[in-house]
């Protein structure tokens, strides 16, 4: 929708400047005859509304000739032809509409009067209509750079959620809970494991307020909380739980945003391995190829499981991080095949400034 | 020869974590007259063993694979004095508080435990009998329709995903589940199951039969009245007159 018609106000103020316009016109063919100011104002103001509306087609071809993307002779050479044909299809409607009147009752304006120059109005025309590209024109820039505004602000936000959200389902209670469990019984059957499960514990929770406090990470830091985090899931699980890690040397210096993987591997543990009687292997590949840092997450799932509810929080979560912080250039594509559920999340590498 | 002569009671473990079985195991040990006559990893376990042994106490965690706890519970027919075992999960701890159930939060105390533990020997002393069935139901409503339908049949479980279900039967006490080409009995009304399942996807299209309405070929007239719904596999199930406005009001 055009922006002039789609708000009143906009509009009020548009068809007011036209009518300022329309009583320069009126001055400018009343002055150097014996038109009459009366005849005049009759023609220029309802000559003039009608231009104000054809002028508002320019918006059309702003929007598709935009001025950074469109070189200098191009946009010379559209408006001149637009400029010409508007100016020509009003001349045309001017003249009618100075033969109506001429032809009509009304006292004092029947006749055989002529509005100035044909020449000078389709010079006044053309001006005009390339008055009102220049208007639309400024008014494209303000919009772009208003939702340029608005588009920082809603990344900001949505910056500072992820994190909120990736913290909070760091402290996830059955993890836990059940770490602390653990912990519980070994004290007495294995002191010197119940000691150890508490440090990696502690390294985990502590590891994770450290790099969620990033904004970037090394891939190979993140790797670390993940390695952290399984060596406590395993601790749980016993033999149901199996990693299996494929990590290319050259995408460990990848920066990734912190905590993005670590929701992805508790997912393959919660809703995958924890379903499964005798457990199951998870899969965690990286590579770096074509400039793009490929991650890959793999696990068994039953397909007869319950559903819980809030499954898809902590996806939902990662994809967003991911939109936020590479727009369109990330993929994130989940599959289900032969009962192995697998999510693969891409974005362009960067490599951190130390390796 | 004086401890034979105090009544042993049998317990059972139910929990898929090895560490959190053993310290239950080792809490229970403090107890010269609790015999653990069963350990079990998982619901299809869990309800084995409560069917064939019969314990007094069970000790039941609810997030388990295949089936959870409370899922267990609906598949025996034994009434056990159940001390409940989570680590978090706040359907399960809403159901506790609303009915009053204890349960026992982990990591608990020794002096938690034995506390649970008495209150459940008080319970099977004055054969008192928990609202099980209540605290089932409100853990398993949380709005949302049921997705597998859980049979047993002897100390086998069977889990029925409810889009393969054709239609289910009303036979006397029981109910006949139709899936697969086979038939399942589950000692439940039909009007319960009703309920729990998605409204627009099963069909109460008469007092004995509820439909999967994927499964409908066409509807005939059979008398005045009285309709007949014919499946795709070509099984006729009468359609009573307000069932018969239920199926139109869906197509």
């Amino acid at each position: 929708m055009h922006p002039i018609l789609a708000d009143r106000e906009k509009l009020f103020v548009y068809l007011a400047a036209w009518l300022v316009i329309a009583i320069l016109i009126a001055a400018l063919v009343a002055i150097p005859g014996d038109l009459g100011w009366s005849f005049a104002l009759a023609f220029a103001i309802p000559a003039s509304l009608v231009y104000a509306f054809i002028c508002l087609s320019a918006w059309w071809l702003c929007r598709v000739y935009l001025l950074q993307k469109t070189n200098v002779l191009k946009l010379l050479g559209v408006y001149a032809v637009s400029a010409s044909l508007s100016s020509s299809l009003w001349i045309l409607l001017c003249n009618a509409w100075v033969w109506a009147l001429n032809q009509s009752q009304i006292p004092g304006f029947s006749g055989e009067r002529t509005v100035g120059e044909t020449r000078l109005l389709f010079g006044i025309g053309v001006v005009l209509y390339l008055l009102a590209v220049a208007v639309h024109y400024l008014i494209i820039a303000f919009e772009a750079s208003r939702e340029a505004e608005r588009r920082t602000l809603d990344m900001r936000v949505l910056a500072q959620e992820a994190e909120l959200r990736a913290l909070r389902a760091q402290i996830d209670p059955h993890f836990l809970f059940n770490s602390l469990n653990s912990i519980s019984a070994l004290t007495a059957q294995d002191p010197a494991a119940a000691r150890s499960m508490t440090i990696l514990l502690s390294d985990f929770f502590r590891r994770s307020l450290q790099l969620g406090a990033m904004e970037l990470i090394p891939l190979k830091d993140e790797l670390g909380v993940i390695r952290n985090f399984l060596e406590i899931e395993k601790i749980r699980f016993g033999k149901r739980l199996n990693v299996a890690m494929e990590i290319e040397d050259t995408s460990q210096h990848c920066m990734v945003p912190p905590l993005l993987l670590q929701p992805l591997v508790e997912n393959a543990i919660r809703h995958g391995i924890a379903h499964l009687i005798d457990g199951g292997t998870v899969s965690l590949r990286t590579r770096k190829e074509n400039g793009f840092l490929t991650i890959e997450v793999r696990n068994p799932i039953d397909p007869d499981r319950p559903k819980a509810l809030g499954t898809g929080v902590g996806m939902e979560n990662v994809r967003r991080r991911l939109r936020t912080l590479f727009d369109s250039a990330a993929h994130m594509d989940t599959s289900t095949k032969n009962d192995m559920f697998s999510v693969e999340i891409s974005f362009p590498a960067k490599d951190s400034v130390q390796p | 020869m004086k401890e034979r002569l105090v009544e042993h009671l049998k317990a059972i473990i139910v929990d898929d974590e090895d560490l959190a079985r053993s310290l239950v195991r080792e809490y229970l040990g403090a107890s010269a007259d609790i015999d653990i006559v069963a350990d079990c990893a998982n619901g299809f376990e869990a309800v084995k063993a409560i069917t064939e042994l019969n314990p007094d106490i069970l000790l039941l965690d609810i997030q388990m694979p295949k089936l959870n706890g409370f899922e267990v519970l609906e598949l025996v027919q034994h009434n056990p004095a159940v001390i409940f075992v989570t680590a978090f999960d706040e359907y399960a701890l809403k159901a506790f508080e609303v009915h009053a159930v204890d349960y026992l939060l982990k990591p608990f105390t020794r002096e938690r435990f034995d506390q649970a533990l008495a209150l459940a020997r008080e319970r099977l002393s004055r054969k008192e009998v928990q609202p099980l069935a209540e605290v089932l139901a409100t853990a398993r409503n949380k709005g949302l329709p049921l997705e597998r339908v859980l049979v047993r049949d002897g100390s086998k479980v069977h889990v029925i995903p409810v889009g393969k279900i054709d239609y289910i039967e009303a036979q006397d006490d029981y109910i006949a589940l139709k899936a697969e080409g086979k038939t399942h009995l589950k000692q439940q009304r039909l009007a319960e199951l009703e309920t729990l399942l998605e409204p627009s996807r099963f069909v109460r299209i008469h007092r004995s039969y509820i439909l999967n309405i994927e499964r409908l070929a066409r509807i005939e007239l059979y008398a005045k009245d009285s309709r007949v719904a014919i499946l795709k596999d070509g099984t006729q199930l009468q359609v009573s007159r307000a069932g018969y406005d239920k199926l139109k009001g869906l197509l």
